[in-house]
């Protein structure tokens, strides 16, 4: 107990160095929680919805572009008899601002499948949504939120038209987890459904439920004689395992700069527990002397270390939580943005992200505490271990470290060679290469500081050489500080260079992808990438400008196939701008009339990647005429989306998918027509229609400001990672601020003013902080071509320009100075203020 | 003649110092009876405290063999030898060493807790000495609170508590004034003496050692008995 009691008194003596490394664990902690809890609240908020929606359906029978014919289901109930089967019409609703998914379903065929449809027992409710134009059902808290009770009309916004949506009753689903699926679900008859999203006729899917074994697969049999070309049956969860999967690369890049804050968090740790033996080497000493074992010293710091480590952990947890919510935000604002329409209202709170958290929490402290433990138990008990030993027992490890350093980069960079470790692999590689360059970083330190001694000396005359000298001479601390600074501001350095080379390159191809002047497309973007298609009426009309300036038009479409979800592009587009497209491979003239023809698709750069293809080679499609294959003729860079697209010339669309609906038009001014003209002339045919219209500008301003928007969240976790190595540095200054108090005592008693030892000690935070920046360079740099050319290749196939600008390095290495000198001001100042005579009187 | 606390036989002990090697002891011989004191002499770095930290374990002799009570220190584990010191052995250092984040009664109670030996009558044991130091009014004091004089009385205390066989002390007195080390050392007569415990002691001071029973000084790397050092002070 008197034992422990040393332990703890020595934590509560130093406050402010416990403060900061439970600080550097809650930081780290958070960040990682924070993201872990946004990652897996939207995956299981996608799933969520996508299975109460599902509901006890275990396979669905799919369509193309333009869904499945109403006969379908009376066949597959009627003449196949099977009971667990019903209708469904999905699609995508605006409620002021806000969008609703409207599923479309047949009541009576409901009760098997979905467990929200119990309320349909009631007789009034029922014919109300059988009998009234826009009945609809939502939960109650969906229609408090907007103070509508039974009975009420609202407005809703559908491919551009206005609807008057009625409240026939609530939903009311029988567990939480539904209600949490539930919160952005208009249910409604499925008659209602077919005429709200222009489906009349047709269904979004049916949904079947089949018994297991012998019996289901021949059903299944049964099932697929009758279907028509173009529809295909699925396991119900295929549809969000491949959702699921689509944004897996995303989430992944997101933990991989989580886990950096962590490591950086570990330095911290390292450097603390680290200082902390370094520091009572006398009282371990003494200790030793006195009989008190290696077990019970290592047992004291690790025990110590474990307090510090629930600490910090549990302040993470709590910080994670608050941060998650805000991540969550731009999480699910990116997945919107890029994949598709989803929405996490309320965020439960995960177990399995805090219990990983806080594993992660103890562990690494304990992990980085471990070096320290066992370096106090291996000393000898003698109470005249002196500093200078110690911190030449550690420079005499600089060369072994730099060794360990450069093995452990040769490793990673071997997995980024190895094409096979996929994503993972990349990151592992990153991660390998960061760790030994922080091993060479005590080398660096010295290095550096014995050229900038002389640039010190000139500028602050002796005072300068001892800041140079200080520097190296109490490497086992700013090794660790420098160390941890340089991976923070190298990460800065390469996310900044990959982002910069990635807007770059976004910004040229949408310069040489937007050729239009003009473009048209629905004001809805319920469906997220997917838009609905414009009146029919309103293309006749604006096809009308045809003469005065050329028009094109498009349709985006997801094509459901076995092995997935196709995105595919089709644009009715004149040869001079085919020829004008981003070729990555193939040949643009060659290309073009096998392309206008609908016989040959362009795949985008990503769609090849993941499918290594090259042209020649060709692409599968179910058309309404059945599976086909498609020649690629060439292959087109192209950012729009990270699964990749299949573009094909409408021509071929409107043949072998036979929806000849539009969802965007362009328009090229013809000669003598401004663009102001050719905007003014293209508002007025549209008139009263649901559209927007902007010019290439505007688009081209909108498209980079959803990139900014999508990398938002990778500079809020760069800021984290800076601030985790700022706590760094500002302890491990700390740290050698109570070390040296005694040797700074001595400088003051001998002569030197508090300004001067403010001067000294400054000196060495700057040199700390230049030298991390300069060393944060080169690392910086590799981070961004592991980005670009390993990590972003192989989570997304894309190839982004590499463009380095000074002033980014500059800015850098500003920062890294700034952060430095801003955490040595505090120590400082207290160094400087301390009495010489309280100093001296401590014992050693 | 009692039988013998501690034996050394044949040690041979040498440092690495850059370069060269620095030999303090070459085949040294002891024989230490229970009971008795004896103080060793000479200059710095003559190699008296490395003496101290064979005895006590705290180091091994590269050869030959370290007898206390009976057991082979150098045949000892590191854990081993821990425990013999810490249940045997009383250490008072010239610096003191009182661990600065525990109070005086904390730190003379320490070796009691680290030996299992916290009960009630030896906690009892502890009051005893404190007030034998007269420092049981400060007993709840924090020893950067103490002056130097006070803190090496605690570090007494707490070398005795636990009534070790051996005590061993590198120059108690060598921090402190003539009259508080005269203090320190009427200590050692009026604890030490009654109970038979045996002390070693390295000192300066020629004026200490005629406290001694026999007085030993290291020359050329072995122990001889007798002062008349040219370092030794008067």
């Amino acid at each position: 107990m008197i034992l422990w009691r040393a332990g703890m008194r020595n934590v509560l003596r130093h406050p402010w160095l416990t403060v900061l490394a439970v600080l550097g664990v809650a930081l780290g902690v958070a960040v990682v929680t924070a993201v872990d809890q946004a990652n897996e609240a939207a995956q299981r908020a996608f799933r969520l919805a996508a299975e109460t929606v599902a509901g006890r359906a275990t396979h669905q029978v799919v369509g193309g572009p333009t869904g499945l014919p109403e006969e379908l289901y009376r066949t597959i109930r009627v003449r196949l008899g099977l009971r667990g089967s019903a209708p469904v019409v999905t699609g995508h609703l605006q409620l002021s601002g806000r969008t609703f998914q409207l599923i479309g379903i047949d009541p009576f065929s409901e009760p098997p499948i979905r467990s929200f449809s119990s309320r349909f027992t009631d007789r009034s409710v029922l014919t109300d949504l059988m009998t009234r134009p826009g009945a609809v059902l939502m939960l109650a808290s969906s229609a408090a939120e907007r103070g509508l009770k039974r009975g009420a009309t609202f407005p809703a916004d559908s491919a551009g038209v206005r609807w008057q949506l009625m409240l026939a009753g609530i939903l009311e689903p029988s567990d939480e987890v539904s209600r949490v699926a539930l919160a952005s679900v208009l249910v409604c008859d499925i008659a209602t459904a077919q005429e709200l999203l222009g489906l009349v006729g047709r269904l979004s899917r049916i949904d079947l439920v089949l018994p297991g074994g012998e019996e289901g697969a021949g059903v299944l049999d049964e099932v697929r004689s009758v279907l028509p070309p173009g529809a295909d049956i699925a396991p119900a969860g295929a549809r969000a395992g491949a959702l699921d999967k689509m944004t897996r690369a995303f989430r992944l890049n997101l933990k991989a700069l989580s886990l950096l804050a962590l490591v950086v968090g570990m330095f911290l740790i390292y450097n603390t527990m680290t200082f902390s033996v370094v520091r009572r080497r006398r009282l371990i000493g003494m200790l030793r002397a006195l009989g008190v074992s290696r077990r019970e010293v290592f047992t004291m710091i690790c025990a110590e270390a474990l307090l510090i480590g629930i600490a910090g952990t549990i302040a993470g947890l709590a910080a994670g939580v608050l941060l998650g919510s805000e991540l969550t935000r731009l999480v699910t604002r990116t997945i919107n943005d890029l994949y598709f329409v989803m929405e996490v209202r309320r965020l439960p709170l995960l177990p399995a992200a805090l219990w990983k958290g806080a594993l992660l929490g103890v562990a690494a402290t304990l992990a980085a505490t471990l070096p320290a433990a066992l370096e106090a138990t291996g000393a000898p008990p003698r109470a005249m271990l002196s500093r200078s030993q110690v911190e030449s027992r550690r420079r005499r490890l600089v060369p072994l470290a730099a060794c360990c350093g450069v093995i452990l980069m040769l490793a990673g960079c071997a997995l980024f060679l190895t094409e096979r470790g996929g994503i993972v692999g990349g990151f592992a590689g990153l991660f390998a290469v960061i760790v030994g360059y922080t091993l060479l970083v005590p080398a660096g330190v010295m290095f550096m500081s014995a050229l900038l001694r002389p640039l010190l000396e000139l500028l602050l005359g002796s005072l300068g050489r001892m800041a140079a000298r200080g520097v190296v001479v109490s490497l086992s601390r700013t090794g660790v500080a420098t160390a941890a600074l340089v991976v923070a501001v190298s990460a800065g350095i390469g996310v900044g260079i990959m982002v910069g080379g990635f807007r770059l390159t976004v910004q040229n191809w949408l310069g040489n992808w937007l050729q239009a002047d003009v473009y048209l497309t629905s004001a809805d973007r319920g469906g997220g990438r997917y838009r609905p298609p414009l009146n029919p009426a309103l293309v006749r009309r604006l096809l009308g400008l045809q003469g005065e300036a050329q028009v094109t038009l498009s349709r985006r479409v997801r094509i459901e196939g076995a092995s997935g979800a196709t995105e595919v592009f089709s644009v009715q587009v004149p040869e001079r701008s085919f020829l004008r497209y981003p070729f990555k491979d193939g040949d643009p003239a060659l290309a073009w009339k096998r392309f206008s023809r609908g016989e040959a698709v362009l795949v985008s750069e990503p769609y090849s990647y993941r499918h290594h293809l090259h042209p020649g080679d060709s692409v599968v499609l179910r058309t309404s005429r059945g599976e086909r294959r498609f020649p690629v003729a060439g292959i087109i860079y192209d950012y729009g989306s990270d699964t990749g697209i299949v573009i094909m010339s409408r021509t071929g669309y409107v043949a072998n998918f036979g929806d000849e609906s539009v969802d965007g038009m362009s328009f090229t001014a013809g000669p003598g027509l401004s663009l102001a003209r050719l905007l003014e002339l293209v508002r007025d045919r549209a008139g009263e229609e649901q559209v927007t219209v902007v010019s290439n500008a505007q688009l081209r301003q909108a498209t980079v400001e959803v990139f900014d928007r999508t990398f938002a969240i990778t500079g809020v976790l760069r800021m984290l990672t800076m601030l985790v190595a700022f706590v760094g540095i500002l302890s491990a200054l700390m740290a050698m601020q109570v070390e040296r108090a005694r040797e700074l005592a001595v400088l003051r008693a001998v002569g030197l003013t508090p300004g001067q030892v403010w001067g000294v000690v400054c000196g060495e935070t700057v040199l700390i902080g230049l030298i991390a920046g300069l060393l944060s360079l080169p690392l910086g740099i590799v981070e961004a071509l592991v980005l670009i050319y390993v990590v972003n290749l192989r989570s997304f196939g894309w190839t982004m320009q590499l463009a380095i600008t000074p002033a980014q390095l500059v800015q850098a290495v500003v920062l890294s100075v700034t952060a430095a000198f801003l955490a040595g001001i505090y120590p400082s100042l207290r160094i400087a203020r301390t009495s010489p005579a309280q100093a001296l009187k401590e014992e050693e | 003649m009692a039988e013998p606390i501690v034996e050394l036989k044949g040690i041979g002990k040498s440092f690495r110092e850059g370069d060269r090697e620095r030999v303090v002891f070459r085949d040294a011989s002891l024989s230490i009876a229970t009971g008795s004191w004896v103080f060793l002499l000479g200059r710095s770095g003559s190699g008296k405290s490395t003496l101290l930290n064979l005895v006590s374990g705290i180091d091994l002799p590269d050869v030959g063999e370290v007898r206390v009570d009976g057991a082979a220190l150098n045949r000892l584990s590191e854990r081993e030898r821990t425990l013999f010191r810490r249940n045997h052995i009383g250490f008072v250092f010239q610096f003191y060493n009182l661990i600065p984040t525990l109070t005086v009664e904390e730190n003379v109670l320490l070796p009691l807790e680290l030996a299992g030996l916290l009960t009630p009558v030896q906690r009892r044991r502890a009051g005893e000495l404190l007030d034998a130091v007269g420092l049981a009014d400060r007993s709840r004091a924090f020893p950067d609170r103490l002056s130097g004089g006070e803190q090496q009385r605690v570090a007494v205390a707490r070398a005795l508590v636990h009534a070790p066989k051996l005590v061993l002390a590198d120059e108690p007195t060598g921090n402190l004034d003539a009259e508080t080390g005269r203090q320190v050392l009427d200590l050692f007569q009026r604890l030490l003496r009654p109970a038979g415990t045996t002390l070693v002691l390295v000192t300066h001071s020629s004026e200490v050692a005629t406290l001694a029973d026999r007085v030993l000084s290291i020359k050329d790397g072995v122990l001889v008995d007798g002062a008349g050092l040219p370092g030794a002070r008067p």
